[in-house]
């Protein structure tokens, strides 16, 4: 197989979203894509790309709800594992009707996107017969992601106790508000609520006034399914290595605070509490985000003084960086409105377009504040494949964030969206536990799956 | 009391050769289950993250002190062909590799992903930037602040139609660049045991931000929605569901994504008539009275002092939770029954240094904190001695000439 080869595969995997029913966009709607340069040719590749994957052959039962475990389970899926999502056989997962419905009633655009991959299996786990299938399931599998409130796992007769009995090898991630143990264990928790608990949402917002919510999404399930993934991942190799499986127990609240570089250390030793910094930053000038002459934003980041010169260049004004001036970090920092005050002067006096060419050209940290529709009309989210489109029936194309990271050998893929609910649960049952027909349907009639 | 199980990464060796926090935060995580972690460093200077954030008495910083934990410091200059020599050495000898420098950087001193891939075929090359490997914008300087902006954040972050704002940190994107690296580094890690291949993870911290924006894009593609900034509200799709102002002039967040919790919060107020079906009882009626509900809930957080508030919420289930500061945090019941924070003696400073703990938690291999962030080159020559084998004279040599 040619490396040639491997990149068409590769970039098939990668398409971007050229030619879909994306609405009109504000700018540069009309520029088509330009060329992307070519990929760098790689010999890592052999094989061509999708072909294999590393979690092919893993089994992962997802019986969590919205998002914060359930995202460990996409990325796993992504990269090969095959995922069974457990649910209630009437309703299914809330994220099916979380956020933005479509044509199809059982899901919202949020749960196509997120339940990627997935295949839904329906069992009722509040009745005996429920719980026995999804020992048998467990049994069967490498994985399970769970995110009930504390307990309640426990209070079905599905424990860490029982499950491990069921398979010793099983790793079970548990992602929680709070964790599975201390004060506040059996509290209710959102990531809104873990944003505002692990620290993030104090400090987003200007000083002195409302704390505004850091960016509308449910940042707090992200990143704790991103350390979900990798506390499976580990597992896994342990598990490879012992035969024993183990328990990753998580808290969204820590997953956010883990984020927050030294505000830690700094209070531990200097008793320093961070606040809100507005659209700037405490420690770099300027450093923030700034309007343009044709109400757009753009954000700059001058972190050292390298920065900072390059911009004073950008403005046509390289005096500024002189050691007299405004040179060194620590004089913009003590002068930092009459500085940003310069900037804020500056940008205002160019149209967005001017002042990021202006920036570019000497290297100067700038780019522009995004909206989906900046997305869409942006060509480097679309060399990169950002932007997947994926065929879906009865709603057409539906475009969602691709996968990330990008592996040169093994990329990850979407070869479905959100599946309907039960679409594999007789196929699982018959294959899978091998039940005879006459069983699933039975099991259907007392409405255990 | 039997002995902890050997770590899932032990025996795994890192060379992380990145600046700041974004890929070395991959190679922290690695770090704290198992692996060894070389940290290569310019003789003068070393990372600029040693200078990044707030001075310990030793100069380098505290973001240094937490973010190299369990690390070890090898000064090697990378623009000399000497440097270059002892740096493929030490690839023959690794597993993985995490770099974040721009793209093209590495490949200018000789030790881009085709010759290390070459010398070491099983090799891991994790390549963090802030546009990535291809694409138009790969050679323009990136950092977190400007992925916030392009990934979508920052333009989400702030009062509706006022002056967008920091979403909460500007270091996010790298933290969660790091965190993307680290998955790609253990399926790497897994694809190379399956097959004795290497590969290289190509991730940029633009798409680790736009990765997080739950619906924006497909809800932009089918119904032509652009999502603007909301202020204190978490999402459009519920309410009550945002920060409240309490009696003491503190700040709680609340968040009733169903009826039910709906329900639970008008207990907590103490007015459950509020989630009659007359009233406010549906999501839909919510929303459609969105101006109301929310002041009938100011209100009522702007009458209680915020830990009365929160025991009301908490005692009648409703998801509720204050906006702490660290302040708050390190007073915290919670984070110090999951040892949240863990405070490290640092010999040579003479000072203890409170850092965030290990995530995640695993039960049977939790991953450990031994040391904080080394002193620039205090291990060049033991690595040198003890795994290429060199002598004390060429040590010496490479030393004089400011290789090392």
């Amino acid at each position: 197989m040619t490396n040639d080869t491997d990149d068409s595969a590769k970039k098939a995997k990668r398409k971007p979203t050229e030619g879909a029913n994306a609405p009109p966009v504000e700018e540069g709607a009309a520029a088509p894509p330009p060329e992307s340069p070519p990929e760098p040719k790689t010999e890592a590749s052999e094989r061509p790309a999708g072909e294999a994957l590393p979690l092919d052959g893993a089994r992962v039962i997802d019986v969590g709800t919205f998002l914060a475990g359930p995202y460990a389970a996409t990325i796993l899926g992504e990269y090969g594992a095959e995922v069974l999502k457990v649910e209630h056989p009437i309703a299914g997962d809330p994220m099916r009707r979380f956020g933005t419905p479509t044509k199809r009633h059982d899901a919202t655009l949020a749960w196509l996107s997120e339940a990627r991959n997935k295949k839904s299996v329906t069992i009722d786990l509040r009745q005996t017969g429920g719980v026995e299938l999804f020992i048998k399931l467990a049994a069967k599998s490498d994985v399970l992601v769970e995110n009930f409130r504390p307990g309640t796992m426990e209070a079905w007769g599905l424990g860490w106790d029982v499950l491990r009995e069921a398979n010793p090898g099983l790793v079970m991630l548990r992602v929680t508000g709070y964790g599975q143990t201390g004060p506040y264990r059996s509290r209710s928790g959102f990531s809104h609520i873990a944003h505002a608990m692990g620290g993030l949402s104090y400090l987003a917002g200007f000083p002195g006034e409302t704390p505004v919510v850091p960016a509308t999404t449910p940042l707090g399930d992200y990143i704790s399914g991103l350390y979900g993934a990798i506390g499976v991942m580990l597992a896994l190799r342990h598990k490879e290595k012992t035969g024993r499986g183990q328990i990753i127990d998580i808290g969204i609240y820590e997953a956010v605070f883990r984020q927050l570089d030294e505000i830690a250390a700094s209070y531990g030793l200097f008793g320093k509490v961070r606040e809100r910094e507005g659209w700037g930053s405490f420690v770099a000038v300027p450093h923030g985000h700034f309007r343009t002459k044709d109400d757009k934003w753009v954000a700059i980041a001058c972190t050292t003084d390298k920065m900072f010169e390059r911009l004073s260049e950008a403005m046509e004004r390289p005096e500024l960086a002189s050691h007299t001036l405004f040179g060194e970090q620590r004089k913009r920092l003590a002068a930092r409105d009459e500085v940003n005050k310069i900037v804020i002067d500056w940008v205002l006096s160019l149209t967005r377009k001017e002042v990021m060419d202006r920036c570019l050209t000497n290297q100067v940290p700038i780019g522009k504040m995004n909206s989906i529709a900046d997305i869409f009309a942006d060509e480097h989210f679309r060399a990169r494949g950002n932007l997947a489109e994926v065929s879906e029936d009865g709603l057409g194309t539906v475009v969602v964030p691709g996968v990330v990271p990008t592996l040169s050998a093994t990329p990850g893929r979407i070869k479905n969206l959100g599946p309907a609910l039960g679409n594999a649960t007789y196929e699982v049952m018959r294959e899978l536990l091998g039940l005879t027909a006459d069983e699933i349907s039975r099991l259907r009639q007392s409405r255990i799956i | 009391m039997t002995t902890a199980p050997e770590l899932p990464l032990k025996g795994i060796r890192v060379i992380d050769v990145a600046t700041v926090i974004a890929a070395p935060y991959c190679a922290a995580i690695l770090g704290e289950f198992g692996a060894d972690v070389l940290k290569v460093e310019h003789p003068i200077g070393g990372d600029a993250c040693r200078r990044f954030g707030t001075p310990t008495s030793r100069g380098d910083t505290l973001t240094w002190m937490s973010e190299a934990r369990n690390k070890r410091s090898v000064t090697i200059d990378l623009h000399r062909p000497e440097g270059v020599a002892v740096f493929k050495q030490l690839a023959s000898k690794a597993d993985v590799i995490c770099e974040n420098f721009r793209p093209g950087t590495l490949e200018k001193w000789g030790i881009g992903w085709q010759v290390l891939h070459e010398l070491n075929p099983s090799l891991i090359m994790l390549r963090v930037s802030g546009y990535g490997q291809d694409g138009p914008y790969k050679n323009r300087p990136g950092f977190a602040r400007i992925a916030h902006a392009v990934g979508g954040f920052a333009y989400l972050s702030g009062m509706p139609k006022g002056t967008p704002v920091t979403p909460g940190s500007t270091t996010l994107g790298d933290y969660m660049s790091g965190l993307y690296g680290c998955i790609g580094v253990l399926l790497a890690l897994r694809w190379r045991d399956q097959t004795g291949e290497g590969q290289y993870i190509d991730t940029a911290l633009y798409e680790s931000v736009f990765r997080c924006t739950d619906e924006l894009a497909p809800a932009y593609a089918m119904y032509g929605t652009v999502r603007e900034r909301h202020g204190p509200t978490h999402n459009e799709f519920t309410c009550p569901h945002g920060h409240f102002p309490t009696k003491d002039g503190k700040w709680v967040a609340i968040a009733c994504p169903t009826d039910k919790t709906f329900e639970r919060l008008t207990l907590a107020m103490g007015r459950p008539e509020l989630a009659s079906s007359s009233l406010y009882g549906d999501e839909k009626t919510r929303l459609e009275n969105r101006a109301d509900v929310n002041e009938i809930v100011r209100d009522w957080c702007g009458s209680l002092k915020r830990e009365e508030l929160l025991e009301k919420c908490y005692a009648a289930g409703a998801p509720a939770g204050p906006l702490n500061t660290i302040a708050d945090i390190f007073g915290d019941r919670q984070f110090h029954s999951r040892r949240n924070l863990v405070a490290v003696d640092v010999g040579d400073i003479g000072e203890t240094v409170i850092v965030p703990n290990v995530l995640p938690r695993l039960s049977e291999t939790p991953g450990r904190i031994d040391t904080l962030g080394p002193r620039l080159g205090e291990h060049t020559e033991e690595v040198l001695k003890d795994l290429l084998g060199m002598s004390e004279a060429e040590i010496g040599t490479l030393k004089e000439k400011r290789v090392i």
